[in-house]
């Protein structure tokens, strides 16, 4: 049963072996990749994208995007809330002391017919 | 977890690197054109199998996930599950096609006599059910290792081992007439 088994095996590879080889035609290379590259150009990042790419690539190579992202949101955010909750009295309070500082740092007048 | 030779080809892939997808289309576009070639028998559904193989590639790169399947074998699956559709489409096509024979060169009287026993191993091989013509492709073809082939064909060893025994004494019953010659 063993020794039939294995005369089938050895046959079928003697009939497999006389079929010609297949060769890989170069219009059928080209048409794959044709396929490649309609398929990554819709992949391909959008300006707005590739910009923040590029800022990412500098700030934090090789980083992934979802970090720099993150961080980009968070300060946002932390920006965002100091504005809107930041009192209005402390506008004014801080207008007021800038107005004297800015007299402070007014050149003093001098008169230098006077001093002599 | 096993090696996988393609992981970091695939990688580069789904980032739409060109040179990558050459090197992938390289190492396994004469294979799967093989097998498609032998399941079909006709070179131009073979091709539009393989190219469509490659096709699921290019749209699935970029989600690949190593580890999960090995490369290899979920390529060869695709393929062959093209080559499946097809062959439900249109079942008489392997038959009609048998007589494409690729490019042979020597001398005219043994082309002859060789194109003659290609053919004829062709059509024993078409009369072959899908799976069982899949299975003694992938392990006398394409040199898999019977693990392999039984993960490409969704099957267990001993059901891919039925499958080549019951595949191997058919084509010898069919063929046996070229063992006088």
């Amino acid at each position: 049963m063993i020794e039939n088994r294995k005369q089938e095996a050895r046959f079928a590879d003697e009939a497999l072996g006389l079929l010609p080889s297949v060769a890989v035609p170069s219009a059928l290379e080209a048409r794959i990749l044709a396929d490649f590259d309609r398929i990554a150009a819709r992949h391909a990042p959008g300006r707005l994208r590739r910009l923040f790419l590029r800022w990412r690539d500098d700030l934090w190579p090789g980083a992934p995007l979802w970090k720099p992202a993150s961080v980009l949101a968070l300060s946002l955010a932390i920006g965002v809330m100091a504005g809107v909750l930041m009192p209005m009295s402390d506008l004014a309070a801080s207008t007021s002391s800038e107005q004297q500082y800015a007299a402070g740092d007014a050149p003093p007048v001098v008169n230098m017919a006077g001093d002599l | 977890m096993k090696f996988d030779p393609d992981t970091e080809l695939v990688a580069r892939v789904g980032k739409g690197d060109r040179v990558a997808a050459q090197a992938l289309m390289a190492r396994h576009l004469p294979g799967m054109l093989r097998l498609a070639r032998r399941m079909l028998a006709s070179q131009a559904e073979a091709e539009d199998c393989v190219q469509d193989a490659f096709l699921k590639v290019w749209t699935h790169a970029r989600r690949w996930k190593p580890g999960q399947a090995k490369f290899e074998t979920w390529l060869y699956r695709v393929t062959l599950n093209q080559c499946y559709d097809r062959l439900r489409k249109k079942p008489a096509l392997g038959l009609e096609a048998a007589a494409e024979v690729a490019d042979l060169a020597p001398a005219a009287d043994v082309v002859l006599e060789k194109v003659g026993l290609a053919e004829e191993v062709q059509n024993a091989l078409g009369t072959l059910p899908e799976r069982q013509r899949a299975a003694i492709l992938l392990c006398h073809y394409q040199e898999h290792g019977n693990i392999e082939a039984a993960e490409i064909l969704g099957v267990s060893v001993e059901a891919l081992e039925s499958l080549l025994a019951r595949a191997r004494r058919t084509l010898r019953m069919k063929l046996s007439h070229l063992r006088s010659r």
